[in-house]
């Protein structure tokens, strides 16, 4: 259930800021040009810049650079979009989980923001903090009824589970749209468009990514861990996996191909981001869902995707 | 290995209090519920415990925490701040403390591991990911669906996209002018070139630090990759 207070503070504007993630664009494109395009036909502009790095904040929870080098990095990267005056839309629970956690340590404390703008200055950027910045799940779930309006290819008969992912509702357990322990939003949306739920118990378990230890130590602990999860998602058969965050896509996607690969199973779970599923089900053009870049195959998913409308003799546009 | 307080010594906690920006402070609140442990994917796998290490946090144990093995073995996945009855957010307390072990020569290892791909790239390309696919693996899949030789870069420009992304030479110069002013660029370095000490305390036995080493995983570690790789 969301929570009310969450959801109208949550405000919609014609234009905002896309805050483009580096794996959403490195490594699954489809990210990028869904949101624009689903959004463009909800009536609203996403704006990119190419001024616009990395967040910056990785650096600091992988403890690489100190919190005092990361924060006027990802300063600098909010006020990009402060200065076209756009609120911010994040498709990664990472850029998201930086980008406020850092504004709101920035905002609650004057001295703080006030080295960090001196820093700033010296590249002719300020930091202001008069932006909002939001999760891609909040702004959809507060379209939602306008995504139900619109649905052109319906979800219907299909069926899917959802992965959370950690940082969004864990690591803001008080102020994220949902509850931590038993969100429903990304259920209600799915169920907006007309797809089915595929229950499975490590719902809530990490993707297995760990932020670092698919790095330091993934055989130990990042694999066993996906591999868990997967079993236990795939005994729920659903069609697809639904992910609000592409670090997670990245995991659950690539580490099945390495599992098939090492023979330690058959893993077939196409991995789609929430923001390709809307682009779907609002008839978005397939080319621009970029599927294409994902490691597991969509062949199957959109084979029945597909005898499924042209049993209902709906028109794919 | 039962917990001990062997190692207590006093006022360590408040010295390394500065190193750890205050963060470690919280855990004073904890109750020693062990809800946190109960739920963390770590634990599950390996001599990993939350609850003890906050257990040897409070009674002054800081050393042995800092140059455990254990530290480096938390996914941040913030399951045990979503539980805590006491909001501990212990993964900051995690990352803070990882800082504090660097500040004492331990770990690394553990750093230059994720320097060096993601960190460097950031550095070079304003990006941490790069587009090139490592894993031939994941290569073959995308280039049988896609109909394309694999690269991202052809399936960005088939989407009509250019092929990678780009960062502008302004934003370039502006991050690498932040990272000299604030110490970055000198980390790297020092990363590069620092030997790390070695770690000195297992929650478990070091055999038992990660169980699935010795168990039905073997596999895992025995099978070559195609190619070293880099996911994301
Ligand atoms: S859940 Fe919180 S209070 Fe309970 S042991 Fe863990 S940190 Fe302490
Ligand atoms: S953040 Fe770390 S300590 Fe907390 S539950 Fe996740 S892995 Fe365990």
């Amino acid at each position: 259930m969301p929570r009310q207070e969450v959801l109208e503070k949550t405000k919609l504007s014609d234009r905002m800021f896309l805050f483009k993630p580096c794996v959403g664009s490195n490594k699954y494109p489809g990210l990028i040009t869904a949101s624009i395009e689903f959004c463009r036909k909800l009536g609203i502009e996403l704006v990119t810049s190419d001024d616009q790095t990395c967040c910056g904040g990785f650096l600091t929870f992988t403890n690489v650079a100190q919190p005092t080098s990361t924060m006027p990095a990802v300063a600098r990267n909010i006020a990009v979009a402060e200065e076209m005056g756009l609120d911010i839309l994040t498709l990664c629970n990472g850029c998201h989980t930086f980008l406020t956690e850092f504004s709101h340590f920035m905002n609650d404390r004057p001295p703080v923001k006030n080295v960090v703008n001196v820093i700033l200055s010296m590249i002719g950027r300020e930091y202001k903090g008069s932006q909002d910045i939001y999760h891609s799940l909040e702004i959809i779930y507060k379209l939602k009824e306008r995504i139900r309006a619109n649905v052109t290819r319906s979800l219907s008969a299909m069926r899917f589970a959802t992965h959370y992912g950690c940082h969004y509702l864990n690591g803001f357990k008080k102020t994220a749209l949902d509850d931590p322990h038993m969100p429903t939003i990304m259920e209600e949306l799915i169920e907006a468009m007309g797809g089915e739920i595929a229950e499975y118990g490590e719902n809530r378990t990490c993707c297995g990514t760990g932020l670092t230890q698919i790095i330091i130590n993934k055989e130990d602990l990042s694999l066993p861990h996906t591999k868990m999860k997967l079993d236990n998602l795939n005994a729920a058969e659903p069609d697809a996996v639904v992910v609000v965050c592409p670090y997670c896509l990245a995991q659950v996607d690539r580490m099945q191909q390495k599992l098939n690969y090492r023979g330690s199973g058959k893993y077939r779970v196409p991995v789609i981001h929430l923001v390709q599923l809307v682009a779907l089900a609002l008839g978005v053009d397939m080319v621009k869902l970029g599927f294409e870049a994902h490691a597991i195959s969509f062949k199957n998913f959109l084979k029945k995707f597909d005898s499924i409308h042209s049993k209902a003799g709906v028109h794919d546009g | 290995m039962h917990e001990t307080n062997k190692e207590w010594l006093p006022g360590f906690d408040k010295k390394f209090a500065e190193l750890t920006h205050q963060m470690v402070k919280d855990l004073e609140k904890c109750l020693q519920c062990g809800k946190c442990t109960g739920q963390c994917p770590a634990a599950k796998l390996s001599s990993y415990n939350p609850r003890e290490i906050i257990r040897d946090l409070r009674m002054g144990n800081v050393e042995k925490v800092i140059s455990s093995h254990e530290l480096w073995l938390c996914f941040f996945c913030s399951g045990c701040y979503a539980v805590c009855p006491r909001d501990i957010n212990f993964p900051f307390a995690v990352s803070m403390l990882r800082y504090a072990a660097l500040a004492q020569g331990y770990g690394w290892e553990e750093v230059k591991k994720i320097k060096d791909p993601y960190a460097q790239d950031y550095y070079s390309t304003g990006l941490s990911v790069n587009v090139n696919e490592r894993n031939l693996g994941v290569r073959k899949e995308i280039a049988k669906n896609s109909g394309t030789d694999g690269r991202i870069e052809t399936v960005r420009r088939k989407m009509g996209l250019p092929p990678k992304r780009r960062v502008s030479e302004r934003a370039m110069s502006e991050i690498k002018f932040i990272a000299d002013a604030t110490g970055m660029t000198d980390l790297f370095k020092e990363i590069n070139k620092k030997k790390a000490k070695e770690k000195k305390w297992n929650y478990g036995s070091p055999a038992d630090m990660v169980k699935v080493k010795k168990g039905a995983n073997q596999k895992f570690i025995d099978v070559e990759d195609e190619e070293k790789e880099k996911i994301c």
